[in-house]
């Protein structure tokens, strides 16, 4: 299945793209697309998964707009077609 | 045995009189800063003591007082903020306006916790505050003059440099721009008193500005607060790396994402993509940023300077998030130069860049819909950039349409059609800012209830963020509510609120406790300490109340929150109708021990030992 990844902030400066489309297999998690980019890129590293395979408290991603924290966090399911938003933290300013 | 003062406190409140130049200290009773604690605890005290209730906020009656906290000038990370508190002349009612820089661990020093400026000068003036207390001078000269030139013109008079702290008004201020705001320049970096016209309440009082020069007093902590701070350290920078690098505009593109970043005067709450990345944190870093700025006493150094060379802007300060949304996206104006640009102007001139930018873009909507038209004002179609800069000229200077722009989009509503009530965006009076009173419940509640009206320093949207009372009305009223109670703490100890939330956890918890006990000597627990930021936000309330603009009629949220769910992208039909925000109400006030029409009853002002002041607030 086709996701399409957006980047923000210092994960855009670690991967060095705003927007990319990959192909995952179906059944792929969150936490599965974290770990894949952490693989892809050195400096990301230990900075999107936390030690327990939580997203780390020093990302936020969004399925389709939407906070995973809303879905299963990390284990959620993710399908074809979607987007996933990967910023800071966002707080209020 | 009487209990003595914590050695963290100068111990004294410093009145003086703009008329006759007079001084008079005040002794802080040890009581009353265990019950209020300091900043915006003791500003509140001071209001509800000093202000008649029916006076106008324009009135001589009205005071302007500045406040520090217990921690400021400790090893507290980010306890460098002060607080101003007044009358608001946007609201009616009590507000607090805090700001960063080197100011605030100035005034520490000088030994007064706080400063309160009583009546008017006969002639324009500034006030400079020492250690001796303070003397009222001549601001002649300084007519018109723009707020971070007067800065540098008020170090030259008392030629000391930078060793003399500013805090300025512009000519907005001056002019009485209902929005106008206080600017201090520093050797540091610039902060902004921001919200609800604490400019131009200080011009109403024909003071120009408030420099102050630090003295020898320093705060001794009654434990090793040092060595607690130090534990919250690697939480504190992990958590702050986008602000470190970006600031608050980093926020731009991912509360865009999620759909709840107002567009258009909030006809939709979402930009297309390439439209956020155009004033977004990621692009003016990229092209514009041109170095970090800080206050006193932090690590985080979220403030940036930015440079447009088309624009003529060197070091200026970057737009803020709150500032990005008032200025760009309501607007749809995405030339990022032009945004900086006005952001600039208004930082210059001196005017809250919130409320003047909803009421541009309110006014751009009447346009639309016929209300206004090109006799009332050119550029008011959405989009137009080079209106902006201009507006943001004529607001300052009441100039034509700007005249009317300086009464805030409430009070130009209610020269226009009834139809314009629709498209307002603000609660009592005070223009919302960024976070989205439609698509986070908790700001809905928080915005209704909020006693400063539409500010996000009342109710937080950081956790909302985080998926928590988001989307649900289920506890969500209480949840606003200890908000409120962890904000009203966090400015009652004038704590960067960035570095709060981030190292030291956006709840009440232990950890402040624990902190507090440690510059105090008291013995405080976790439920001590949220009581403190309970017992300030009732105060603020009876202040409200007493001048008949809080109860059940002015909670509440403007039409479209209330009656437009948000059209399309990722929060789509999220609002907040009317049977909800009272279902919301209900619970509110019962948690809070309120009676139906949301006044704090006798038990709950004798439970937070209020008595004495709301019996003063009533006369």
């Amino acid at each position: 299945m086709e996701l399409e990844l957006r980047y923000f902030a210092m994960i855009r400066e670690a991967v060095g793209e705003r927007t990319t489309t990959r192909e995952f297999d179906s059944g792929t998690t969150v936490r599965d697309v974290l770990a894949t980019l952490e693989d892809d890129h050195p400096d990301l590293e230990g900075t999107l998964l936390a030690n327990d395979g939580a997203v780390a408290r020093s990302i936020t991603v969004l399925r389709n707009g939407t906070n995973v924290t809303h879905f299963e966090g990390g284990a959620t399911e993710l399908a074809d077609g979607d987007t996933l938003s990967i910023t800071p933290p966002v707080t209020g300013g | 045995m009487s209990e003595t003062l914590p050695s963290v406190y100068g111990g004294e409140i410093l009145h003086v009189d703009l008329e006759t130049g007079d001084n008079e200290i005040e002794s802080i009773d040890p009581q009353d800063a265990r019950r209020f604690l300091g900043g915006n605890g003791f500003v509140a005290k001071q209001v509800a003591e000093h202000v008649p209730v029916d006076a106008d906020p324009f009135d001589p009656e009205n005071v302007l007082a500045l406040a520090v906290g217990p921690m400021n000038a400790t090893p507290f990370q980010s306890t460098s903020r002060g607080v101003v508190g007044f009358v608001s002349p946007m609201t009616n009612g009590f507000f607090d306006s805090t700001f960063g820089g080197t100011l605030p661990q100035a005034l520490k020093t000088t030994g007064f916790d706080g400063v309160v400026l009583h009546g008017a000068a006969e002639e324009h003036s500034y006030v400079v505050v020492d250690e001796d207390g303070a003397e009222v001078k001549s601001a002649d000269g300084l007519e018109g003059t723009e707020t971070y030139e007067t800065c540098g013109e008020i170090r030259d008079r008392e030629g000391v440099g930078y060793d003399t702290h500013v805090l300025a008004n512009g000519p907005a201020g001056e002019n009485q721009v209902r929005y106008a705001c206080l600017v201090h320049e520093s050797k540091l970096r610039e902060g902004v008193a921001g919200r609800g016209g604490a400019g131009a309440v200080l011009g109403s009082k024909n003071v120009k500005a408030i420099a102050v020069q630090g003295g020898d007093f320093q705060p001794e902590p009654a434990g090793d607060l040092q060595g607690r701070a130090v534990q919250q350290m690697g939480r504190l920078m992990e958590e702050t790396e986008m602000l470190q690098e970006y600031g608050t505009s980093g926020l731009v593109n991912p509360i865009n994402e999620m759909g709840k970043l107002g567009h258009r005067n909030m006809q939709t709450e979402q930009a297309d993509a390439e439209d956020a990345e155009a004033v977004s944190g990621e692009t003016l870093y990229e092209e514009y940023v041109t170095e970090d700025t800080t206050c006193a006493n932090c690590a985080v150094k979220c403030g940036k300077h930015v440079s447009v060379e088309a624009e003529g802007i060197t070091e200026g300060k970057i737009p803020e998030f709150e500032s990005l949304f008032g200025t760009a996206t309501l607007q749809e104006v995405y030339d990022p130069e032009r945004v900086i640009k006005a952001n600039d102007l208004c930082d210059r001139l001196g005017m809250d860049t919130i409320s003047w930018g909803v009421t541009v873009a309110f006014a751009r909507e009447c346009y639309e819909k016929g209300l206004l038209d090109d006799d009332d004002s050119p550029h008011l179609e959405f989009g137009d950039a080079d209106g902006l800069v201009e507006l943001a000229r004529k607001t300052a200077e009441r100039e034509g349409f700007g005249d009317d722009l300086a009464e805030g989009s409430f009070r130009l509503a209610e020269s226009l059609d009834d139809e314009a009530d629709r498209y307002l965006y603000g609660a009592k009076g005070l223009e919302f800012a960024a976070h989205s009173a439609r698509g986070l419940k908790g700001m809905s509640i928080g915005y209704a209830t909020a006693t400063r009206g539409g500010s996000h320093h009342d109710t937080r949207p950081t956790l909302q963020y985080d998926g928590n009372h988001d989307e649900t009305t289920k506890g969500t009223p209480e949840f606003a509510a200890r908000t409120q109670h962890f904000t009203a703490l966090g400015d009652s100890l004038t704590q960067c609120r960035f570095v709060s939330e981030a190292g030291w956890g956006a709840r009440v918890n232990e950890r402040y406790a624990e902190a507090i006990s440690l510059a105090t000597g008291w013995e405080l627990s976790t439920e001590d300490v949220e009581a403190i930021g309970e017992r300030i936000y009732n105060l603020e309330r009876l202040i409200n109340v007493a001048r008949g603009v809080a109860d059940r009629g002015t909670d509440t949220l403007p039409h479209r929150t209330m009656h437009e769910p948000i059209p399309d992208g990722p929060s789509e039909g999220m609002y907040c109708p009317p049977e909800e925000l009272e279902g919301m109400l209900d619970e509110y006030y019962e948690f809070r021990g309120w009676n139906d029409n949301g006044h704090p009853t006798t038990d709950t002002v004798e439970r937070l030992d209020l008595s004495d002041v709301a019996e003063h607030v009533a006369d």
